[in-house]
């Protein structure tokens, strides 16, 4: 009963949380310059539409309508925000935000989380490797390697994929999600080009999180090796097939906190990488946004990032008491 | 256990230059493997750079419109940009925004960070929760997106203001290490005898806490510094805020959207300057990282 | 007592004999790695542990009893390694020439050993009752039943709920019970030599208490050949048949528990008992040992290592180390000490 409490309270957190940046964002399109929808407002007047009409309109834009009382205006945005609805952008005319960004969103997430598989398997692999081989010349290599992995911009490293695979040695295309060459659907052409296109910006994510793995499960392995009960089971005469059985599962654990943080890094990092490849996902949609100063189309891609790492640093949250079973306790 | 007898002048001067060789062991640390050394020495450089590098030129420096984008020669060692202005001098200029605005980033960080832990950790109630939570929701935010949204609204580009829209987002990690280090630190014995004595908890933080905390404060904060790099050359990089003194960001804006040099093989020595130029900084920031470790981790070290 | 499940598993350890097993430890030399050299935390050091009987060893943080007792197994931690000497077990041989596959099946088989840090001894993802049964594979028993039958007689006797603990994490787990686990695991596959380091110094009074009348009643019952490390002289009197004190990495003082607390030889043995306040009497008769115990690198490289504390210190201690004086040889009732002030008194 205890562990049902805990995760329930961890639950509340996070949508505790997702209010919270839900509400700081609405206050910041406030906040912005000359209150775009404000403006919005009166150029629909202008244009013609009755003040009611351009209420409605700019209503169904931003989530919310502007002179109205504070407390009216903040429950009109949080009530759209419950049914899904984003507002409209302005830069398209009358598309819901909703629906440009739930276009954006796989190219970044589908990448995003392809990267992290590749980095999570080789980093703690390599890991491993650095924490066992840690007096040595191998291990110091790779730890330092890891380390500077870790500290290097993401844009850094985008800038030098693409430099030297697309353009020194032209091995993959200069950007894009596809070519246009190919009609959309599941054909051979089509799926050959967006995988050809895809493997840079993969590469790139892996890259940005590979030191994250490397380092904290080689000092996680190093930790627990230092631990009593390794020396114990040795002592105990286990076998070492065993004895590594339990080093690995002691050794994950910390790997969870960090999946929070290195989702955060990779959707830092989409931006950049995005950038650089001209991926169209969320990280452009970001960047063109603020361009051309679509500031609906802003709020619900930052919004949709930000519940996204929110979500799951609650998943992995809620995960942690059900792998070890000490936090379970309180 | 055993009484400890008056010492006499020997025996003090004796252990006085123990500890004095200990000390001087310790330092050694930093520079006793040639990696350790260079990245010693590479800081030293770069930041003499940051502090003497725009006297050195005219504030205005020469541009050549009939020159952009040479290749190194002789008269520019690196090359020129997009005016034709020498890209060394961009660099040295431009050093002092990036490692100045960093290390007030990371100072403000240290300073916010280092207080919430402390207190979090030494006060684990109510009130440490609390600040927790407040401190997991800005570790979880991406900071680096806020940053982007908050540059529509705020145009942080001048020093100073950089280094406030840095540090702000960026103690998580250090409250984070600082409580979990207080929290621990708490329980042991002599902090348990300072609270028996009745000592105020401030001066106990102060005096008993503070001490010990400090080696995870600095190893935190050398990797900060590669961390607040990374984001300010970023932003600039992505042009979300507007260009204001010279930086290694807004050479690696030029480079890589104005002259197209990633798609063409002219401009290779100004896009790779600055790139080299982090690249160097994070080595010898991390390596000296692990260095400063090993100073405060005794079991780290190794017998070389 | 012994039922079934004890000859099943005697069977699956390929005929253990139930006769208790003597222990002899020659010329032990364990030396470490320092900015100086090498220098010996356990220096030449010989000691029997008798068939049946409960030995102690008592001796100061830093004397080196620890990694004695770790070397008895050959797992002295890098980088220290084993420069001289032997350590003989009836029925293995010497323990630091096995080769590895061996020395795994004899840890834990044949000889038992419980932590000092018992608290944090089993792996904590992980149930006790499960862990018994990854240590009963890893020494090929096969039949599960009887090593459960048998851990939870175990556990019976010495007082605990055994399908509760069985069932339980580490963390669930009092500090006393904990050390208990740790007893069972080092006997559930009938070792006949269990050597325990530090098994109270975690422990409150009580428990204290009660893990001391455990071990009584296991060595007896077992037919134990027995290996307690204290600092604590009070638990080595209580206990131990024969007692040895050690300081500096050497061997000090060694005989029958009763005769040597009685009529202490060498003066660190004598200090120490001195520094023993009594419960009854005056309490400042008590007096500690003048000085602080000698790390690694403080140790005098030459002559009588316990010189700069010792009242009865002559220049002839200066010299060499002393040699061990033997008081009778007769057995169990064989005392010796090494200290020249002491031999010379005596003749």
């Amino acid at each position: 009963m205890r562990l049902a409490r805990l995760l329930a309270a961890k639950l509340i957190a996070g949508i505790v949380m997702i209010w919270v940046v839900a509400s700081a964002t609405f206050f910041l399109v406030l906040d912005m310059p000359g209150n775009p929808a404000q403006a919005q407002e009166a150029q629909d007047i202008l244009h013609g539409m009755t003040p009611e009409q351009a209420q409605r309109a700019t209503a169904a834009m931003f989530g919310f309508v502007p002179k109205q009382p504070l407390a009216d205006q903040y429950g009109h945005y949080l009530w759209q925000l419950l049914h899904f609805d984003l507002g409209q952008s302005i830069a398209q005319e009358g598309t819901p935000v909703a629906h440009i960004v739930a276009s954006a969103f796989p190219w970044t997430v589908v990448l995003a989380a392809s990267g992290i598989l590749i980095s999570f398997l080789l980093g703690v692999s390599l890991g491993v490797i650095a924490a066992v081989k840690r007096s040595g010349l191998l291990g110091d290599s790779l730890t330092l390697g890891g380390a500077v992995i870790n500290g290097l911009p993401t844009f850094v490293i985008a800038i030098l994929l693409f430099y030297l695979f697309t353009t020194i040695w032209a091995l993959f295309p200069q950007g894009g999600n596809v070519s246009i060459v190919y009609d959309p659907g599941w054909n051979a052409g089509y799926i050959g080009s967006i995988v050809t296109h895809a493997v840079l910006p993969v590469i790139a994510y892996a890259l940005a999180t590979l030191g994250a793995w490397l380092l904290t499960t080689k000092s996680s392995v190093v930790s627990v090796l230092g631990d009593d009960f390794i020396l114990a089971a040795e002592l105990r005469g286990l076998r070492p097939l065993t004895v590594a059985r339990y080093i690995t599962r002691n050794a994950m654990l910390p790997l969870f906190t960090i999946l929070a943080i290195a989702l955060g890094l990779l959707f830092s990092g989409s931006v950049f990488i995005e950038d650089v490849f001209n991926y169209p996902g969320l990280g452009q949609l970001m960047i063109s946004s603020i361009t051309t100063k679509d500031f609906p189309v802003l709020d619900g891609a930052f919004l949709l990032i930000i519940m996204a790492v929110i979500v799951a640093n609650t998943l992995a949250d809620l995960a942690y008491p059900l792998i070890d079973p000490r936090i379970r306790r309180r | 256990m055993t009484a400890t007898t008056a010492l006499t002048p020997e025996q003090l001067q004796r252990g006085l230059r123990r500890s004095r060789q200990r000390t001087a062991r310790r330092w050694a640390l930093l520079v006793n493997t040639p990696g350790r050394a260079l990245s010693c020495l590479i800081l030293v450089v770069f930041a003499l750079l940051a502090i003497v590098g725009p006297y050195l030129y005219p504030a205005n420096l020469p541009i050549n419109p009939k020159n952009i984008y040479a290749p190194p020669s002789p008269a520019h060692l690196l090359g020129t940009d997009f005016e034709g202005a020498d890209t060394l001098a961009l660099i040295v200029t431009g050093a002092r925004y990036v490692l100045f605005a960093a290390a007030l980033a990371a100072l403000i960080t240290v300073v916010i960070g280092t207080t919430a832990g402390l207190a979090a950790g030494y006060y684990p109630g109510l009130a440490g929760s609390a600040i927790m939570r407040v401190t997991d929701f800005v570790l979880a935010i991406p900071g680096f997106p806020v940053l982007l949204v908050l540059a529509t609204i705020w145009n942080f580009g001048s020093l100073w203001e950089m280094a406030v829209a840095l540090g702000v987002f960026g103690w998580g990690g250090i409250a984070r290490a600082v409580r979990a280090q207080t929290l621990s630190l708490r329980e042991r014995g002599f902090v348990e005898a300072a609270r028996g004595l009745g000592l105020p908890g401030g001066h106990i933080i102060r005096t008993e806490i503070l001490p010990n905390v400090a080696p995870y404060i600095g190893m935190n904060l050398m990797l900060q510094l590669t961390g607040f790099i990374y984001v300010e050359v970023g932003l600039f990089f992505l042009g979300a805020v507007p260009y204001s003194t010279n930086n290694w960001g807004v050479m690696l804006n030029n480079a890589v959207f104005q002259a197209n040099a990633v798609t063409s093989p002219r401009a290779l020595a100004y896009l790779l300057s600055p790139l080299i130029c982090i690249l160097l900084i994070t080595i010898a920031l991390v390596t000296l990282a692990n260095a400063v470790d090993e100073f405060f981790n005794p079991r780290l070290r190794r017998v070389r | 007592m012994t039922g079934e499940a004890d000859l099943v598993i005697t069977e699956a350890l390929e005929g253990a004999s139930t006769a208790a097993v003597a222990v002899r430890v020659r010329d032990l030399t364990v030396t470490f790695p320092t900015p100086d050299g090498p220098l010996p935390a356990v220096a030449g050091v010989s000691l029997e542990l008798a068939p049946g009987a409960i030995t102690g060893l008592v001796g100061e943080s830093g004397s080196g009893k620890s990694t004695l007792a770790l070397t008895l197994l050959n797992a002295v931690p890098a980088p220290g390694h084993v420069a001289a000497g032997e350590v003989r077990v009836d029925g293995i041989g010497d323990v630091l020439a096995l080769r590895r596959a061996e020395l795994r099946r004899a840890r834990g088989a044949k000889l038992g050993y419980v932590f000092q840090a018992s608290q944090n001894s089993l792996n904590p993802l992980k149930p006790v009752g499960k862990q018994l049964l990854d240590l009963g594979r890893s020494h090929g028993v096969r039949d599960r039943r009887a090593l459960l039958h048998r851990a939870r007689q175990l556990m019976d006797k010495m007082g605990m709920d055994a399908a509760r603990v069985l069932a339980s994490y580490q963390h669930e787990l009092s500090g006393g019970m904990r050390q208990r686990v740790g007893i069972v695991f080092a006997l559930v596959l009938n070792a006949h030599v269990l050597i325990l380091d530090e098994p109270t110094t975690a422990l409150d009074m009580l428990s204290q208490a009660a893990v001391l009348d455990i071990i009584r009643k296991v060595h007896r019952e077992h037919h134990l050949t027995t290996l307690i490390i204290s600092h604590d002289v009070g638990v080595i009197g209580d206990l131990a048949d024969r007692m040895a004190v050690m300081y500096a990495g050497r061997i000090v003082e060694e005989g029958p528990t009763a005769s040597v607390l009685a009529d202490p030889m060498h003066p660190y043995t004598r200090g120490l008992l001195t520094a023993m306040p009594r419960i009854s009497g005056d309490i400042g008769a008590a007096r500690p040992l003048p000085g602080r115990p000698p790390d690694l690198t403080s140790i005098p490289r030459q002559g009588c290592v316990f010189r700069p504390r010792c009242p009865l210190a002559t220049d002839d201690c200066a010299a060499a180390e002393p040699p061990d004086t033997v008081l009778s040889n007769t057995g169990l009732r064989d005392r010796r000490f090494a200290c020249y002030v002491t031999a010379g008194e005596l003749s």
